[in-house]
């Protein structure tokens, strides 16, 4: 191909400045891009920027999102795939797969001699401080013996393209690498919104590197290797690669977890699940080195599991990576590397790395310090970007201050090459520009050698002249393709068949704190829900009001108002003291009621709390669930930017939250297994719309009215409680406080009446797994029993039952209130039954000394 | 000297604990000069499982965990030590130890055995000894000079901050900063250790902490009360071609048979008598109280 007037490359030729991967300095095309391009140019821009859109709409509607930490966006960022992958022949890629196995095992030698006999230090190939001084160096690892071959499981090298036109390596990863998921993610998007661009080229699959990493799961088992039980321990979702854990969760098939789901007994592990506990054979954590085992140690760990260090000595856990493995995180170890591997395999290493100086040793440390404005300095134990001095950047002052620490502590210090890497091609504004870019690649070990993948992820510079690339900034990623001659087969097993998956589909088996979520989420909508209705009803009534200045009218929506603060529990309101201010001004409250997030018993509170659930549950939800969710959201952020609270715009945006909060329970019943931990969603969602049905009633019905108020009351009641139209279909008659107590408290067969609810929570109580035998009830079955047996037992006639006076049903109301109670003893007893999260794992007070 | 010693910690909790986890550090070492005859560790409530290894700096760490719902926690360990100082090997009979000096002392350093790697390591920053301060290294150099004895500039830094550091436990805590110590020149023991160890690894040679107790005597004619020793802590220095000398700033002198060792470690840190973790609401309270005194019996 020759260079044309190609639009979409216009600018390209004079963007290029250092080493690019499409054209070399003579202006000529590396031919592996060719079919790239021609593909590229055949789409044309105008649909390549559609499909760019496509891909940004598709990456925010699966939710594929990268968490930055203190990001003023706040959570969830989305991932950025730009359209034009990155590409590199299988006749260059063969080559480099070699060096990532060299390195991979070479580095777990390293990690094995560390942790062993240490003859690197002793033989005075590695300078001890390289790893004595090295926090990642963990004592507490010291001559642990693990059954696998292999110590370092997962390796990741970030590559990229030297002047000399050859890959080089960046950095190792070794604890917990990211990257895998977002990989997988990328070629799926890019397949899925743009086929064409495959065209007439032999891109190799991942499907077999994901069947070597699930077999290593497997293998790595201490025991049990027939049917290991392995979890994925992820920090939570407030760490920046969550979605990635969920992601791996839902393809790997194995159960997502945080530390404070296991617990060690017996130097053994246990996953608290709503039977008990279950042993777990293998743990691919997420979680750094030392936040592992608050008892040994990073004793403020909220993260880890406290004595799991102790047994991963005893050889009955697995971890992936090994709890110490972040000591080859070690730029100190790179002027070493070669010899390294000479010592080891007398042989040199295959990928070259940046030149570097480490500032231990006298004459490299004079170097640096003679050339420090030309060299990028790093402490050998910390490689996030804010510990990387670009020294040529630095104004005097702070050369001088570097200096001084290399000085007190030149064995932390290394100094490296600045290096300017290739750029390949990204398409920014209709337009192909050039970007520095890194493969982050990503090795499994087997039991003789290391299963590489084939491609991996790519990231790209978010600025033109961007030095660094790194995710933690965001940044923009690409897909990456390692192309062959020969043709591929194009299946792509997004969803494989797992043959060693084990079946965890049983509630027994539900982490305990999951189900705690699904609990949470199923209460926290009810209450969305059961609130919202309410509030829209009483915006309707203030609304009729406007045009309607009948007296009774005011009088009903007293009442109404009255209600709103006892069913939110939001005193003193229109309630207590203060009330006739509040109602002077009703609107302002119930904007409040609406909007205010801090304010517990707000509706706004319901769906924050909601929210904070639904994203430690991601690994459950389905895009459908996604899509619905995040338009709530958006919805919710819309309304709150335009500041119109109106009756009008209130009612609208309940209108359209409601709308949506319905649409998403209905996906949540045909997304997620009863096994899966729907059980607790439905136990939770079920008590908490019959525990605000009680305190609709309560406020609205042991008042006796003159019965013009008393019908306005009562279709107040039932339009909040979206029953009129059933009403109307069951009774064809005048409203009655006795029809109204019979269709929304005593119906058996109508879904929205107490009888059918408390009905209900009783059979999903009883399928929950109980440690007692058949004729002991558990402790949340004798409460919903109980509340259950009340309810049957009462009649029609004694609800309606009035005082002497007349005013009111006291009779009504004391039933109400034992079932609230009961209630409430059910969810508290449930919650002390299956969650036992009660405990808060705290530090002993530790200050023996004195003399 | 024959030495019965008793090491009660407790542990009072608001609420009830479900479970806990702990770690302690309380076997007396068993080394040249000083034996172990005998040891108990008698946790209550009974431990649902208890063991005993060696950790990477060669003390003696027992791992307990208690399973069952308490609400008082109490942990004694009881042995008897016998103590020979005149079997230890005596710095003062050293007269190549005695005369090393610091240049000297940095050189023999950099030869690669396997003695120099174990004890360089206690040149490098540790956990509560990192990023020593300016003050710090120039408290230091008043002591350490290239031609002078090792010996007697550590000697001389002892006695420096025994006569400038006051006692007072009410100052620092574990989580007290060295350099705020160094401003205020107050502390305990720990800390006095830690200032020392600072000052020598400032200067290039390595340092460690020693953890132990020491015999503390009645006020003339009283009666010495139960229970009125407390741990303590002293510091180490490695000095080439002699070995590791003990230094107790705290008392201004050269620990011998009154001193019995627990462990080492870079500081405090490596060493905590006991630690662990609790699964509870409450808060808890900790109760310690070390008796020391020659065993009349034998």
């Amino acid at each position: 191909m020759t260079v044309n007037t190609n639009i979409l490359f216009q600018n390209y030729f004079s963007d290029v400045k250092n080493y690019d991967e499409v054209i070399n300095s003579n202006m000529i095309i590396n031919s592996n891009w060719e079919n790239l391009l021609d593909n590229l140019t055949n789409i044309g821009i105008d649909q390549l920027k559609l499909k760019q859109n496509e891909i940004n709409w598709l990456m925010a509607e699966n939710g594929v999102t990268y968490n930055v930490y203190n990001d003023p966006k706040g959570l969830n960022r989305p991932w950025n795939l730009n359209i034009v992958p990155f590409l590199i022949h299988e006749n260059e890629w063969s080559n480099i797969k070699k060096g990532i196995e060299q390195r991979a095992e070479l580095l777990n030698l390293v990690l094995k001699d560390i942790y062993g006999k240490r003859e690197l230090i002793s033989k005075g190939i590695v300078p001890h401080e390289v790893i004595f001084a090295h926090q990642g160096f963990l004592r507490q690892c010291d001559q642990i013996q693990y059954k696998t071959s292999k110590h370092l499981l997962i390796y990741s090298a970030d590559l990229a393209r030297g002047p000399d036109g050859r890959m080089w390596v960046v950095n190792d990863r070794t604890q917990a690498p990211s990257g895998m998921g977002y990989a997988l993610e990328n070629r799926y998007s890019i397949s899925r919104v743009i086929p064409d661009i495959f065209k007439n080229i032999n891109v190799k699959q991942a499907a077999g590197y994901f069947y070597d990493f699930n077999q290593m799961l497997v293998e790595s088992a201490p025991q049990n290797q027939h049917d290991p039980n392995i979890i994925i321990l992820t920090p939570g979702p407030h760490n920046e690669t969550y979605f990635e854990h969920a992601y791996l969760s839902t393809y790997l098939g194995y159960p997502l977890v945080h530390g404070n789901d296991l617990v060690v007994r017996n130097k053994k592990v246990y996953i608290k699940s709503l039977k008990g506990l279950k042993q777990v054979d293998v743990i691919l954590r997420r979680v750094d080195d030392a936040y592992m085992d608050p008892l040994e140690l990073r004793e403020d760990s909220y993260l880890g599991v406290v004595g799991l260090l102790d047994a991963v000595r005893e050889q009955n856990v697995t971890v992936v990576n090994p709890i110490g493995s972040g000591i080859l995180e070690n730029s100190g170890l790179i002027p070493f590397m070669n010899h390294i591997c000479r010592y080891f395999f007398n042989e040199d290493l295959i990928l070259p790395q940046i030149a570097s100086w480490w500032c231990g040793q006298e004459k490299e440390r004079n170097f640096v310090l003679n050339n420090l404005t030309q060299l990028v300095v790093k402490r050998i134990d910390r490689s996030n970007r804010e510990s990387i001095y670009f020294c040529e950047f630095l104004t005097h002052s702070q050369l001088e201050e570097l200096k001084k620490d290399i000085q007190s502590y030149p064995y932390s210090y290394v100094a490296q090459e600045k290096i300017s890497f290739s750029t390949a091609p990204d398409f920014i504004n209709g337009q192909l520009e050039p970007r520095k870019v890194t493969c982050r690649t990503f090795a499994i070990a087997k039991q003789n050698s290391y299963s590489v993948m084939p491609g991996g992820l790519v990231r790209v510079a978010p600025e033109r002249e961007d030095l660094y690339v790194s995710n933690q900034r965001g940044g923009i990623s690409k897909d990456f393709w390692i192309i062959s001659d020969e043709e591929q087969t194009n299946i792509q097993n997004y969803t494989w068949d797992n043959s060693h998956r084990i079946s965890i589909a049983d509630i027994n088996d539900l982490p305990s704190q999951t189900a705690e979520n699904l609990f949470w989420s199923g209460r926290y909508l009810g209450r969305s829900l059961v609130t919202a209705r309410f509030l829209r009803m009483a915006l309707n009534r203030m609304s009729e009001l406007q045009f309607n200045e009948q007296q009774n009218t005011s009088d009903n929506l007293q009442y109404i108002y009255q209600a709103l603060t006892n069913i939110t529990s939001t005193f003193p309101g229109f309630v207590g003291k203060g009330k006739e201010l509040t109602l002077n001004n009703p609107l302002k409250e119930i904007c409040s009621l609406i909007l205010e997030e801090k304010r517990f018993g707000t509706f706004a509170q319901a769906l924050n709390s909601f929210n904070n659930s639904y994203y430690s549950l991601r690994n459950l939800w389905s895009k459908d669930m996604w899509r619905v969710f995040d338009s709530i959201q958006k919805t919710w952020l819309k309304f709150k930017e335009e500041n119109n609270y109106s009756i009008a715009e209130l009612i609208k945006l309940l209108d359209k939250i409601i709308t949506r909060l319905i649409a998403f329970m209905g996906l949540i019943e045909e997304s997620i297994l009863v096994e899966q931990g729907l059980l607790l969603y439905f136990i939770g969602l079920q008590t908490e719309q019959a525990m605000m049905n009680i305190e609709k009633c309560r406020a609205l019905l042991v008042f006796n009215h003159e019965e013009h108020l008393q019908y306005q009351i009562l279709e107040s009641l039932l339009t909040s409680h979206e029953s009129l139209n059933i009403y109307r279909y069951s009774y064809r008659s005048y409203l009655s406080v006795e029809n109204v107590i019979k269709l929304i408290l005593l119906d058996e067969k109508f879904p929205k009446s107490l009888t059918y609810q408390l009905n209900r929570i009783q059979k999903d109580i009883d399928n929950l797994p109980h440690s007692n035998t058949q004729d002991n009830l558990s402790e949340p079955q004798q409460y919903i029993y109980k509340a259950h047996k009340i309810i049957s037992e009462t009649t029609i006639n004694s609800l309606l039952e009035l005082n002497p006076d007349g005013s009111l049903r006291q009779n009504l109301d004391d039933v109400l209130s034992i079932l609230s109670d009961l209630l409430h003893e059910t969810s508290l007893s449930i919650s002390n039954t299956y969650f036992n999260h009660s405990h808060q794992q705290t530090q002993l007070v530790n200050q023996d000394f004195s003399s | 000297m024959i030495y019965k010693l008793s090491h009660n910690t407790s542990y009072n909790y608001e609420s009830d604990v479900t479970f806990c986890h702990n770690i302690a550090i309380l076997k007396p070492k068993s080394m040249m000069g000083q034996s172990v005859l005998e040891y108990k560790l008698e946790v209550s409530p009974l431990p649902t499982e208890i063991s005993e290894k060696i950790d990477f700096f060669g003390n003696t760490i027992t791992r307990f965990s208690i399973q069952k719902s308490h609400k008082e926690l109490s942990v004694k360990a009881t042995s008897k030590i016998l103590r020979n100082f005149s079997l230890q090997p005596d710095i003062f009979n050293s007269i190549e130890g005695k005369s090393i000096t610091l240049e000297s002392a940095i050189e023999a350093l950099e030869i690669i055995s396997p003695e120099i790697l174990e004890v360089k390591q206690f040149l490098l920053d540790s956990i509560l000894i990192s990023k020593i301060t300016e003050d710090i290294r120039a408290y230091a150099k008043v002591s350490y000079k290239a031609n002078r004895s090792v010996f007697e500039a550590s000697f001389e830094l002892m006695q420096r901050i025994y006569t400038d550091f006051k006692f007072d436990s009410k100052f620092s805590n574990v989580a007290t900063p060295l350099s705020e110590v160094m401003k205020a020149k107050k502390g305990v023991c720990q800390d006095f250790a830690q200032i020392a160890i600072a000052c020598v690894r400032s200067v290039g040679l390595p340092a460690r902490y020693v953890s132990g107790y020491i015999e503390t005597m009645p006020p003339p004619g009283k009666e010495k009360l139960i229970g009125s020793d407390a741990s303590h802590a002293w510091f180490s220095v490695y000095i080439p071609k002699f070995g590791w000398v003990d230094f107790d700033p705290t008392n201004n002198q050269i620990p011998k048979d009154q001193h019995i060792t627990v462990s080492y470690g870079r500081d405090y840190y490596d060493v905590a008598p006991l630690k662990g973790v609790i699964y509870s609401n409450g808060e808890n309270r900790m109760k310690v109280s070390v008796d020391i005194r020659p065993d009349t019996e034998s």
